[in-house]
C-alpha cells in the first residue's frame, strides 16, 4: 500500500515569520520586565492618583506575597531599562508589519474572516470544535478557522494598540503633550491598570494559543513558522 | 502649506516669547529640532543606548512648544501625598539651618552665569511666583496631586545676570548627597519652579524643605528635594560618574520623561 503523498502548501510569508518571533522575543522581554516593575510597586489603583495607603483595586499581598517580599523580588530599574528598549523593537516590528502587510491582498484574505464564517450557525460549529480539541483537516487546514482569524485581529488591532497607549498614558511627558489621552483612560492609575488587566489578557492568548499549536500539530506548525511550509493533515474526507 | 507656514511662525513667536521672557537665556538656541535636546549627557552603550535616545527625541519632538502640563483643580489635591527616599537628611549643616527656621539658608547659583548670586528663601519669595496644581508621577508607579509655588527657575538665573552662551546644563545639588543635571530644554520651562510652598503653606520637611525642585514632565526621581546649590555647567563631566545625576549613575533613565 503506498502511502499518499504529502501535500505541502506555504503557509507563512517570510515577512510574518520575521516578525512573529521578534515579537515573541520582545513580548517575553515586555512581559518579564513588566514584572519586575511591578513586583516593586504591587497594587493597582482606580482613577487620577494612588500610592500605598490609598485604597487600592488589587493588592498582591492580599495573595500571599507581602509588599517586602515581592520588593525583593522585582528590580524595576533593570526592568524599566529593558521595558522601554523592547517596546521600541515592538513598536518597529509592528510598523513594519503592518507597511508590508498593507499592501499584501492575501494579508486580507488571510485574516479577515468572510461573511459565511461570521454566521452564527459557523461561529457556534466553531466553536464546538474548538471545545472537543479537534484540529481541522484538508481544505479547512489550508487557512485561519474563524475563531483564529478574530482573535488574532483582536491581539493585533486593539490588545496591542491598547498597551501602547495605556502606556503612553502613564508617563509623566504625556501630561504635556497629551493630557486628552490620559483623561480618556480615565486617570494615570486607570490606565496603569488596565495595562495590567491587557497584558493579562495577552498572556491568556498566548496559553491558547500555544495549546491550538499543540492540538494541531506542534512540529507541523512551528516547522511552518520558521520555513514557512505546513503539511496539510489529510482529511477523512479524502478517503485515501 | 500656507497654513502650515503660519502655523510654524506662530511656534516661532511663542519660543521668541519665552526667549524675551527669560531674556537672560536668550544665548541658547530653543528651537524644537535642536538636536543637542535629543540626548542625554551619556549615551550608553550598545541597544540601550539607542533606546534612550529614540525615547528622549521622539517626546522632545511632541514637547517641542513646550506645552505647560495640565493643571488639576484645587479640590483635585490629595491628602497625606506621600513622602519617598530621604524623608530627613542626616546632614550637620541642614540640621543647624532647620533649627533655624532656614533663616540661614542660602542658595547660591553660580557657574557659567554673568552674575552669580546667593539667595535667601526671602529673596526667592521676592521673585514673582508661580502656583501650579500638578501630578506627581513616581517612576515605581504611584501617582498624587499637590499645589506648588514657587520663582520660576529661569526667573532664578535672570537674578543671576543669566547664562554664558557654552552654558548647557544646570546642576543642583541636595543636603544629603543627591545631585541631579538638567538640561535648558527644561529649565526654561514656564512650569519649572523652585517650589518653597505645598498646598498654600511651606514646603514640609518630608518633602523637601524649605526648597525643592518641580520640574513637570520627569518622573519623581527628577523632582530633588533639600535643594543646596545650582551651579551651570557646560558638560557633566566631573560629577559623580559623569551621567548627568545620582539616579543615572545608579543606571536609571537621565531623561525622565517615560
Amino acid at each position: 500500500m503506498n502511502k499518499p503523498a504529502k501535500n505541502w502548501i506555504y503557509r507563512h510569508s517570510y515577512n510574518a515569520r520575521i516578525c512573529h518571533w521578534i515579537t515573541v522575543v520582545s513580548f517575553v522581554y515586555l512581559l518579564y520586565s513588566g514584572i519586575m516593575i511591578f513586583l516593586q510597586f504591587p497594587e493597582l489603583y482606580w482613577g487620577k492618583v494612588g500610592f500605598q495607603g490609598y485604597p487600592a483595586i488589587f493588592r498582591l499581598s492580599d495573595w500571599g506575597l507581602s509588599w517586602e517580599e515581592a520588593d525583593a523580588l522585582g528590580d524595576r530599574r533593570w526592568g524599566r531599562n529593558y521595558h522601554y528598549l523592547f517596546a521600541w523593537v515592538f513598536v518597529f516590528n509592528g510598523i513594519v508589519y503592518l507597511v508590508w502587510n498593507v499592501w499584501q491582498k492575501s494579508f486580507y484574505q488571510k485574516i479577515f474572516p468572510t461573511k459565511e464564517e461570521l454566521s452564527v450557525a459557523h461561529l457556534k460549529t466553531e466553536f464546538i470544535r474548538h471545545l472537543s480539541f479537534k484540529a481541522t483537516t484538508g481544505k479547512e487546514a489550508e487557512r485561519y478557522s474563524v475563531l483564529q482569524k478574530l482573535s488574532y485581529l483582536v491581539v493585533l488591532f486593539v490588545l496591542f494598540p491598547f498597551m501602547i497607549f495605556s502606556g503612553f498614558a502613564q508617563m509623566p511627558a504625556f501630561t504635556a503633550i497629551s493630557p486628552e489621552l490620559i483623561d480618556l483612560f480615565g486617570g494615570r492609575q486607570t490606565a496603569r491598570t488596565l495595562h495590567v488587566i491587557c497584558s493579562v489578557a495577552l498572556v491568556l492568548f498566548i496559553v491558547i494559543h500555544l495549546v491550538e499549536v499543540m492540538v494541531a500539530g506542534a512540529i507541523n506548525q512551528i516547522r511552518s513558522m520558521v520555513t514557512g511550509k505546513y503539511e496539510v493533515p489529510a482529511g477523512i474526507s479524502e478517503g485515501s | 502649506m500656507k497654513k502650515q507656514e503660519e502655523k510654524r511662525k506662530e511656534i516661532t513667536l511663542t519660543r521668541r516669547k519665552l526667549l524675551t521672557r527669560t531674556g537672560a537665556l536668550s544665548g541658547i538656541l530653543l528651537t524644537g529640532c535642536d538636536t543637542q535636546f535629543y540626548r542625554p549627557p551619556t549615551i550608553r552603550d550598545g541597544l540601550m543606548g539607542v533606546a534612550d535616545v529614540l525615547t528622549m527625541a521622539s517626546q522632545r519632538l511632541l514637547l517641542s512648544k513646550q506645552q505647560l502640563v495640565q493643571e488639576h483643580t484645587v479640590s483635585e489635591i490629595t491628602k497625606d501625598f506621600p513622602v519617598w527616599n530621604q524623608s530627613n537628611p542626616e546632614d550637620e549643616e541642614y540640621q543647624r539651618l532647620r533649627a533655624g527656621d532656614y533663616r540661614e539658608w542660602r542658595l547660591p547659583v553660580t557657574g557659567l552665569v554673568n552674575q552669580p548670586v546667593s539667595l535667601s528663601l526671602d529673596e526667592l519669595k521676592r521673585i514673582p511666583r508661580r502656583t501650579q496644581t500638578t501630578m506627581h508621577i513616581c517612576e515605581q508607579g504611584w501617582s498624587a496631586i499637590a499645589q506648588w509655588t514657587g520663582a520660576p527657575l529661569s526667573s532664578v538665573l535672570e537674578a543671576a545676570g543669566g547664562i554664558k552662551n557654552e552654558a548647557r546644563y544646570l546642576v543642583i545639588s541636595a543636603y544629603g548627597g543627591w545631585y541631579e543635571g538638567y538640561d535648558m530644554f527644561d529649565v526654561v520651562h514656564p512650569q519649572t519652579i523652585l517650589a518653597y510652598g505645598m498646598n498654600g503653606k511651606d514646603l514640609p520637611l518630608g518633602n523637601g524643605a524649605p526648597v525643592r525642585l518641580r520640574v513637570e514632565r520627569h518622573c519623581g526621581y527628577k523632582q530633588i528635594k533639600f535643594i543646596k546649590s545650582i551651579q551651570v555647567v557646560s558638560s557633566m563631566e566631573g560629577f559623580g560618574r559623569g551621567t548627568g545625576g545620582l539616579n543615572s549613575d545608579y543606571g536609571f533613565h537621565w531623561y525622565a520623561g517615560a
